[in-house]
């Protein structure tokens, strides 16, 4: 029950603030005009690199919104209730990391195709890239729930937090953006998926404690 | 049985483990010193040469035993930190936080010396194959457990602990990055030494010797290295206690006291 009301009440946060939601899909829009502008727009160029860089501009924007999903609460001192409350901590992160998710992930999911049709990526790859999309971006949340659990605390967190948790999303970057190049080559992408799959189910059960961890040292 | 017992809890106080380590220290320099002087001579100049890459092979005399030393250490960092995580011990603190230098330090030696021996091998100093890439995460890793420590300056013990939870996450992801990494194809050549005797590996027992040696000779010098840190991290973080005082200066604690 805390659950649902912990995750409601973030999501509605989220969304009467409004900037969390946009940030990260102006970030993207953003960058990518950068790469045509550097490349040259030559729709085949665009094309080879579209699977990286739609996957990598995902990941970045993710990253930069990871720095106060744990900090405002920590400065308004919402965290020490959630801690004192007798609801678990790893149920707690686990709720705030699903507001997350669904506040950034599916807006990310979502503005994909958009980015990925500015890059001339293959037709063909449009379902396997909100598939890859879908299964990765809960694991963006919950990496990036440990990384903003560690730095909660510190002023200015957000390098920290870049070089704590992107070394651990290498391996979702490399089956994600694997498995949208697949099936841009006409390849079957179900090997990377299930991977990615088993990188999700592995994030689900260690992070939030791993995350609680963290906040509990924090607060102490 | 008694004596183990007692010899580990007594390592696990600073004071004693201060103690105890400053006797291992000289017989532990000296090795690698010797160890290091030998191994390096022999494979240097009187290990044969490669048939196939004539005397630039020589660099694995170096890059090997560091590429060795940059997992071993983080494997060692990665068990002290869990023993700082779940108990709380001081001197596994200390072992853990002085293990990461050295682990980057070998990690960093290891890419160089492979830029190095890549430029006449493969033509160029970098290519993102799967070693090198790996190598250069554990390298990051190695700089994440560093900056969350120096992040939380103000309070070395919670900044301890937060590090040795970097370290556990580390240890629990290095092999899933290792074998994503590996997904892709490599042009690294296959292992040089492999314990069932392969047929691709080195065959030739003068090129083997030094190789073996300077493994030991950086095992060595990593436990000098780790217990020198390791002490001065400990008489840092307890600079008020009475046994610091005594360490620092016999002569003037012994006047206080009298």
């Amino acid at each position: 029950m805390r659950f649902w009301t912990l995750l409601r009440r973030d999501v509605l946060v989220a969304w009467r603030k409004k900037s969390g939601l946009y940030q990260p899909l102006v970030f993207q829009l953003l960058v990518v005009t950068m790469f045509p502008l550097g490349l040259g727009a030559g729709a085949q160029t665009l094309a080879k690199i579209s699977p990286a860089v739609v996957w990598i501009l995902a990941l970045l924007s993710t990253l930069i919104t990871f720095e106060h999903l744990f900090k405002d609460d920590y400065e308004d001192g919402s965290m020490d209730l959630y801690y004192l409350s007798d609801m678990s901590l790893p149920m707690a992160v686990l709720a705030k990391a699903m507001a997350h998710w669904i506040t950034t992930g599916i807006p990310v999911i979502l503005f994909a195709p958009i980015i990925g049709m500015l890059l001339h990526l293959p037709n063909q790859s449009f379902g396997i890239l909100l598939l890859s999309l879908a299964l990765a971006t809960p694991i963006f949340s919950l990496l990036g729930a440990v990384g903003s659990a560690l730095t909660m605390n510190l002023r200015n967190g957000g390098m920290l937090i870049s070089v704590l948790v992107l070394p651990l999303m290498s391996p979702v970057l490399i089956f994600g953006a694997g498995a949208v190049l697949e099936s841009t080559l006409g390849n079957s992408a179900q090997g990377h998926l299930l991977m990615l799959l088993g990188c999700l189910v592995l994030a689900i059960s260690l992070a939030p404690v791993t995350t609680a961890a963290a906040i509990r040292i924090n607060l102490e | 049985m008694n004596r183990i017992v007692k010899f580990y809890h007594e390592l696990g106080s600073p004071p004693s483990f201060y103690r105890i380590t400053q006797h291992w220290l000289k017989p532990m320099l000296l090795l690698a010193v010797l160890l290091g002087v030998y191994g390096l001579v022999e494979g240097l100049f009187f290990a044969p040469k490669d048939y196939q890459q004539g005397d630039s092979y020589r660099i694995i005399f170096v890059h090997v035993p560091a590429a060795w030393m940059s997992l071993f250490i983080y494997l060692g960092m990665g068990i002290a930190g869990i023993m700082t995580f779940v108990w709380r011990m001081k001197v596994a603190e200390a072992v853990m936080m002085a293990s990461v230098p050295i682990g980057a330090l070998f990690t960093a030696i290891t890419l160089l010396t492979g830029m190095l021996w890549g430029k006449p091998m493969w033509g160029t100093y970098w290519d993102w194959d799967a070693r090198m890439t790996s190598e250069l995460i554990l390298l990051f890793l190695y700089l994440g457990v560093m900056g969350i420590y120096s992040a939380y300056d103000e309070d070395p013990r919670k900044a301890a602990r937060l590090a040795s939870l970097v370290a556990i996450i580390g240890l629990v992801m290095l092999p899933i990055i290792r074998y994503s990494v590996v997904w892709w194809t490599s042009i690294h050549q296959g292992s040089s030494i492999s314990l069932m005797g392969g047929a691709s590996g080195i065959q030739d027992w003068s090129m083997l010797r030094p190789l073996l040696v300077m493994a030991l000779a950086t095992k060595f010098y990593y436990i000098y290295v780790l217990l020198k840190r390791a002490q001065t991290y400990l008489m840092k973080t307890e600079q008020n206690k009475q046994w610091v005082k005594n360490v620092v200066s016999p002569h003037g604690a012994q006047e206080v006291s009298s």
